[in-house]
């Protein structure tokens, strides 16, 4: 059970910069035995389309939830536009600008498409507290149009869509907000070529746009490379990488899981092998 | 794609109706049908008018407005207990304690008033005192994490247990409900001579004609809070957030929903409605009966009612007007069943059956709608 020499050795630390708009310090989470995040440093920079790599149960999605406000951290700390970061609930965290798509589909199958879109953000009839579903619906649509999704009814339950149009609604939910940090818990989950290019394409305009800072999960290298600006790669509840994506290559971030593997194999046999000595 | 927005089979998926579009001018008898049925609650529309004409075709006396105020009492109660249920039931829970609250509470109505609080404040704090039980039921299913049918059920015996407790198992009159009898002379014509004889005459209090006594003081309720409370589901946030949560609680959770303070406050109103349906009945029967066989029954036929109107009980979808026809169609087979003389023995099995058919009807009802486009 001794440490692995790996990990003692520095990992790639964070290059703060003054336009961070984010920054992670050293941020660990536990669940009971379960070690999620060990610790993380991330940054991100204003305009910037971050992508995170890593193995399922590396802490991704950990990160993202504690990102978000869902979870909170066991210690370390976050600044957000260099002041100090700590969203008490999910609705603190977009009350501050952040955003987050979540990988479970955080859509209600059973409220309509534009109810999803706006839920926590519903428009009233103030000052009755009567919900405007005409204007809602008006917005909704004029929203979709604008980031180039086509839902042909927005009056249907979500239920009733596509995995890929769900997904599409459920980015679509982000960007119609005023959020200027945006969290993609893998945006490209469950869809098809078609529809994953959708979705990459409104990235590539949101970034084009240069208003939003954006850090998305993605599983695919050739998606991280083709639209992320940087990436990072969580290993063991660490970042074990943090490059330029223009500096790395889909050989590089193979090489590194293959490496990742071949550590792991030699772990389980050493047990292995202590096991059976003792 | 987004031109054929107005036919109705657009957006749904592959399992579209392979009947002929509708055209848009031609409304026919058949489209008309079919839109009812596409209600949530169209099917339970549909069977309760068929059991009205049946009763109304085969005794003399359903189709009466005698028969429509001896309906009433029956009916009205458990539309507003099914109203407070639906809340809950779209979230997926259930809340049994309701038939605690309905004996509960006038017990509590009681108490206050012989201790010297006057009639309205001691109805309102029993109905508070009710809310603060929901709360802890609340409390229970949203923080503590016990299944809502254990807490509940645990509460039901509890306030039944504590109604016996409070009121030693022995009946009384009800506050404010006492009939005065004051008397008046009218006027006879008998065989052609005016007599006039002293008559007794009942009244009650205001008090007691707006809290339950009133002939149509119930169903006055009864309209009043399935109206708000269909408002409340449909167009405010706080029904869109309880929707949400029977469907997706975590998504629900993760939008930023406070599911915790939604799942309170839908138990609150649950039983603050049975505090207050317990106490309109104790006036409109003038006593306080503490015997819990009534409340478990009634408990049981309200949460039938509310599924019967189309509310699933595994949450996410409900009406509080359907819960309202599901009483009301409950009401009808019951008092249709009295008039036609079946045996007394019988009733309760025909209900049985009753109950099972529409049930089964609205499966099928759910299922057609699928293939249509409901608008929420």
């Amino acid at each position: 059970m001794a440490d692995a020499p790996a990990t003692d050795t520095p990992v790639v630390g964070p290059v703060s910069a003054p336009d961070d708009v984010l920054r992670v310090e050293h941020i660990s989470k536990r669940f009971g035995p379960v070690t999620a995040l060990r610790d993380i440093n991330l940054h991100l920079k204003k305009g910037e389309v971050l992508g995170l790599l890593g193995d399922n149960g590396a802490g991704k999605s950990t990160l993202i939830k504690i990102l978000c406000g869902f979870q909170k951290q066991d210690s370390g700390e976050m600044f957000l536009h260099g002041k100090p970061y700590a969203p008490k609930s999910v609705d603190d965290a977009r009350a501050q600008g952040i955003e987050t798509v979540y990988q479970d589909l955080a859509l209600i199958d059973e409220l309509s498409v534009y109810h999803n879109l706006f839920l926590r953000k519903e428009r009233v009839h103030r000052p009755l507290p009567l919900l405007a579903n005409a204007q809602m619906k008006r917005e909704a649509r004029a929203a979709l149009d604008e980031i180039g999704i086509n839902i042909p009814r927005i009056d249907v339950a979500v239920a009733r869509l596509s995995g890929g149009q769900r997904q599409a609604i459920a980015v679509a939910r982000t960007v119609n907000s005023d959020a200027d940090i945006i969290l993609l818990d893998e945006p490209l989950a469950a869809m098809g070529a078609k529809e994953g290019a959708q979705i990459l394409d409104l990235v590539a305009r949101l970034k084009a746009e240069g208003k939003v800072s954006i850090i998305m999960i993605l599983h695919n290298y050739v998606h991280v490379l083709q639209a992320c600006d940087r990436v990072s790669m969580i290993q063991d509840g660490t970042i074990a990488l943090d490059k330029p994506t223009a500096e790395t290559s889909v050989d590089e971030l193979t090489e590194i899981v293959v490496n990742e593997y071949r550590r792991a194999r030699e772990e389980t046999r050493a047990e292995q092998a202590a096991g059976e000595a003792s | 794609m987004a031109s054929t927005a107005s036919t109705p089979a657009a957006g749904g998926p592959s399992s579209a109706p392979p009947r002929n579009e509708p055209g848009g001018l031609r409304i026919g008898w058949r489209e008309v049908l079919s839109r009812v049925l596409a209600l949530r609650e169209g099917s339970i529309i549909a069977v309760t008018i068929i059991v009205a004409i049946y009763f109304s075709a085969n005794t003399s006396t359903f189709f009466t407005g005698e028969n429509f105020k001896t309906l009433l009492p029956y009916f009205a109660p458990l539309a507003i207990l099914g109203a407070g249920e639906v809340f809950v039931m779209i979230l997926g829970e259930i809340d049994l304690s309701i038939g605690g609250m309905y004996m509960f509470a006038p017990i509590v109505f009681y108490k206050l008033e012989t201790a010297g609080l006057g009639l309205v404040p001691s109805l309102v704090l029993s109905v508070l005192v009710c809310s603060v039980v929901g709360a802890v039921n609340g409390a229970f299913v949203a923080i503590v994490g016990v299944s809502s049918f254990v807490a509940t059920l645990g509460m039901l015996f509890t306030f039944e247990g504590l109604s016996l407790i409070l009121s030693h198992g022995t009946p009384v009159a009800t506050p404010g409900a006492q009939i005065h009898q004051t008397t008046v002379l009218v006027h006879h014509v008998v065989n052609g001579h005016n007599i006039v004889l002293p008559e007794k005459v009942n009244h009650v209090s205001t008090f007691a004609n707006i809290f339950g006594a009133g002939t149509y003081s119930e169903l006055i309720w009864a309209a009043a809070i399935v109206l708000i409370l269909q408002v409340v589901l449909t167009f405010t946030r706080w029904g869109l957030y309880t929707v949400a949560i029977g469907s997706n609680k975590l998504g629900a959770a993760e939008a930023g929903v406070r599911v915790k303070l939604v799942v309170i406050r839908n138990f609150v109103m649950c039983a603050s409605l049975a505090g207050l349906v317990g106490v309109l009945e104790a006036i409109r029967s003038q006593t306080i009966q503490p015997d819990p066989s009534g409340p478990n029954e009634l408990l049981l036929i309200a949460i039938a009612g509310a599924v019967i109107g189309g509310t699933l009980l595994a949450g996410g979808s409900g009406t509080v007007v359907g819960a309202f026809i599901g009483a009301l169609f409950l009401g009808i087979l019951d008092d249709g069943l009295i008039l036609q003389g079946v045996d007394a023995n019988y009733k309760l099995f025909y209900t049985g059956l009753a109950i099972i058919v529409a049930m089964t009807a609205n499966v099928y009802v759910a299922r057609a709608r699928r293939g249509h486009s409901g608008s929420g």
